[in-house]
This record gives structure tokens, C-alpha cells and sequence, in this order.
């Protein structure tokens, strides 16, 4: 669900671009992605995955998210109706978690 | 480096001297390097001190785009038709001179960072500066194809949505992530697609962040190496697409201004009438494009071996596009 590169690595690179001097401002975002990231810990991941369980049964996420989209691409949720709404339902909350982690000024500004 | 630039800026402007004072990169550009380069000339065809601009190719690149002698090409066309832009001097397409592909431009004075303009600290007044923007564009549009000089960008699309969508669906293809919210997005593209339009030269990243100004206005449109020929709503939807708004969310035209007005002011200068529903369709497609961009530039950090923190934060920057797509197409 989140996309790469995940805390741990952005944090790795933003000491090694601390150690070479760079853009503070560039450093101070990709820490405190990782910070937020951390402080969230696995818990979006796994409500993600039990919605998904929900739809399709039993699996790990990286494989169920890869079914919701080819599902999506083939139109299982073009139709209006109940499907549809939960498709977007949690197309939403993937998204509103994700900017919560990476730019949580970007998500109040655009739903303020 | 310095020598080879020299012995090639004396050969194409028939100096018979070139002493380079100043080479260093600029800040600004993550697909392409740019560098201001102080030369004293003596005599031939730019004589005397100059400031110029070298541009040329970053250590990786996106894998699309113009090169540059293509976008040379362009800047050249548009600026030969008044589009406010640097005026392109010379192209060194060969390998050999400083180890790729570059070429030179005049420097011109101002700011582009996104935030100070959108600030207000450059720019000068808003109103203005939007409608000189959209005037800009339109004289942009006005460019049409066949253009000898533009062959470069081969053959327009008979259909310019389609095929930026299809072009959108094969990049995203090739990410190993899934995206579930960009293939929503492709299918509301693929229900909603506008009918075909005879296209026009577009700047391909038209947005606040890609041109310059002083504290009086406009300076000069930059950043050409997505030009192509396309349907004109495509560069008004790029531009009002939420993730170019540096913090002025609400001023939905770039941060600057209101749609409206930008619409508006638009349709008087090029005397098209604005659909939005159309633009709505590009600002989708510039959210999925946008999207797509990005995680190439991640993958010039995480794969390609740039090192690069800027690249890295690339990747997420996907979660802005999905937002857009699903507040832009939530309703159907």
C-alpha cells in the first residue's frame, strides 16, 4: 500500500545526504516521512489488507492490492451501486493514509 | 570540460577567443542539468561578456522526453513565434564535447521556485500574471502542425487523448507496485474520453515552477523537453492540477489565480472557447502522468543509481496524484 521507498530507506538516505551537506529542507521532509511512517507502524497496512480480505478472501496485501486493481481495469466496479461505493470507499482510504505519511499538509489543504 | 566548451563556443560564433569565467550548475531541474555559463567573447557572432545557460542531460533520465537537440528545435520555433522564452543559441548535439548532448540559451534574470511566486514574492500582480501566462499559452497553441522545423516530434496524433492515454497505461505497466487508485483513474479516462481535436504545439509542463519571473511579471517560460503536439486543454489542465499549487490549494490556476479567470482570460487571448469538462479530462490524465513521472524519477534514485534525496521523495509523491484523481472523478 505505501509506496517506495519505504521510512527506513528515506531515512538512510536522508543521513547520507546530512553527511554531504545537502538540501536541509529536502532531509527534514524524507525524516519526517519516515518518522510518521514509524509512528503508524503495520496497523494501515493490515485494515487495508482485512478490507481487501473482505472482497477476495484470504491473502497477503501486495497480491490482493494487484487483484483490486486488474479488477478495477476490467470494469468489475464501473457499474453504480454497492460495489462501486465500497471500491472507492477504500480507494479513499488508502489514499488519505498514504498522504498522512508522506505530505499531511497536501491532504488538509485539499479536503479543508 | 572548460576547454572543450570554449574551443566550441569560438568555433560556432567565430570568436577568436573564448575565456569561460563562471560554469555552475543552477539549481533548478531534476530531469535536465542546467548551468550558468560566464564567457568573455572576442568577437564573432555574440562578442563581449555574455551569460548563457547550458543545458544538457541529467545522470538518468526519465526514458521520455525530448533530447536535446529536439528541445533546442523547439525553443527555437517557439521563440521565433514571440512565446516569451530564452532565446536558443547553440546546439552541441555531438558526444564528444563535454560527454553528452547540451545546448546554450541566453540566462535571463528571476526566480522560478514554485513557492516564492506563489508567495508573492515574485511575479508581480496576480491578476496579471495569470493573464499574461494564459496569453503566453495562447500564442503557444497557435503553433500548428506541419511544421518542417518541428519534425522532430513526428507525426501528430490523429487523436492526442487517446493517445496520451494509451502512452500513460503502457508506462504504468511497466512499475512492479500496484496502483489500484491510477487504474481507476485509466478507466474513467477510457469512459470519458473527449473527442479528437487537431492539435496544436503544447509545452507538455506548463506550471507554475517552469517559468521565471521578476517582481514586475513574466521573464520567460522554461522547460520544454515535453513539448509535443497535443490537444491545447492539455497544458490548462496541467497547469490547474492541484500538485502545482505550492501551498495556495484554493487558487486552483497554478496558485495564482482562480480557474475562472484563468479560463477566461485564456479564451480571450486565443479566441478558443474553454470546455472544462475537457480540461477536467486532461487534469485527470496530468494527475496519472504526473504519477508516472514520478515513480520514474524514483527509480532514477532507487534503480538507476542517481543519488539523489530528491529523487527518492519522488516516490512519494504518487499519493498527491491519487488524491486528484479521485476527487476529480469520484462522481462518475
Amino acid at each position: 500500500m505505501r509506496d517506495r521507498p519505504d521510512g527506513p530507506t528515506l531515512a538512510a538516505l536522508a543521513r547520507g545526504a546530512a553527511a554531504r551537506g545537502e538540501d536541509r529542507a529536502l532531509i527534514g521532509r524524507a525524516l519526517a516521512i519516515a518518522e510518521r511512517e514509524a509512528a503508524a507502524g503495520e496497523k494501515p497496512l493490515e485494515s487495508c489488507r482485512a478490507a481487501l480480505v473482505q472482497l477476495y478472501g484470504e491473502a497477503a496485501l501486495l497480491p490482493l492490492l494487484r487483484r483490486f486493481g486488474d479488477d478495477i481495469s476490467a470494469g468489475r466496479f464501473d457499474a453504480p451501486g454497492p460495489a462501486r461505493e465500497a471500491a472507492l470507499r477504500l480507494l479513499w482510504a488508502i489514499t488519505r493514509q498514504k498522504l498522512s505519511e508522506a505530505n499531511p499538509d497536501y491532504l488538509a489543504a485539499a479536503e479543508g | 570540460m572548460r576547454a572543450a566548451l570554449a574551443r566550441f563556443l569560438a568555433e560556432a560564433t567565430g570568436a577568436r577567443s573564448v575565456a569561460i569565467e563562471e560554469l555552475r550548475r543552477l539549481p533548478n531541474g531534476a530531469v535536465t542539468e542546467n548551468w550558468l555559463l560566464a564567457a568573455g567573447f572576442a568577437g564573432g557572432m555574440l562578442g563581449d561578456a555574455q551569460r548563457l545557460v547550458l543545458r544538457t542531460n541529467a545522470a538518468t533520465g526519465l526514458g521520455i522526453g525530448l533530447g536535446r537537440a529536439e528541445e533546442f528545435a523547439v525553443q527555437r520555433v517557439v521563440h521565433g513565434a514571440g512565446v516569451a522564452v530564452p532565446q536558443p543559441l547553440l546546439l552541441g548535439s555531438s558526444d564528444v564535447i563535454i560527454g553528452k548532448p547540451f545546448y546554450l540559451m541566453r540566462w535571463l534574470p528571476g526566480e522560478a521556485a514554485g513557492a516564492a511566486i506563489v508567495a508573492g514574492q515574485f511575479g508581480g500582480r496576480r491578476d496579471r500574471l495569470l493573464r499574461r501566462l494564459a496569453a503566453e499559452l495562447a500564442l503557444l497553441h497557435a503553433i500548428r502542425p506541419p511544421k518542417t522545423a518541428l519534425s522532430c516530434l513526428g507525426t501528430p496524433p490523429a487523436d492526442p487523448a487517446r493517445h496520451r492515454l494509451d502512452q500513460q497505461e503502457r508506462l504504468l505497466a511497466e512499475d512492479p507496485d500496484p496502483h489500484p487508485v491510477a487504474a481507476w483513474g485509466i478507466a474513467w479516462l477510457r469512459r470519458h474520453l473527449p473527442r479528437p481535436v487537431n492539435p496544436v504545439l503544447c509545452h507538455g509542463d506548463f506550471r507554475t515552477g517552469n517559468f521565471l519571473a521578476d517582481t514586475e511579471g513574466l521573464v520567460a517560460i522554461l522547460d520544454w523537453e515535453f513539448a509535443g503536439w497535443s490537444d491545447p486543454a492539455e497544458d490548462l489542465g496541467w497547469f490547474c492540477l492541484g500538485c502545482w499549487r505550492f501551498g495556495a490549494y484554493g487558487q486552483e490556476a497554478g496558485g495564482i489565480g482562480s480557474r475562472d479567470a484563468f479560463y477566461r482570460d485564456y479564451a480571450r487571448a486565443s479566441g478558443r472557447s474553454v470546455d472544462p469538462e475537457r480540461v477536467r479530462w486532461w487534469e485527470v490524465m496530468a494527475a496519472l502522468r504526473w504519477l508516472v513521472i514520478a515513480l520514474r524519477q524514483r527509480d532514477r534514485c532507487l534503480m538507476g543509481g542517481e543519488r539523489s534525496l530528491d529523487l527518492a521523495l519522488s516516490g512519494r509523491r504518487p499519493a498527491e496524484c491519487e488524491l486528484e484523481i479521485l476527487k476529480l472523478t469520484g462522481d462518475g
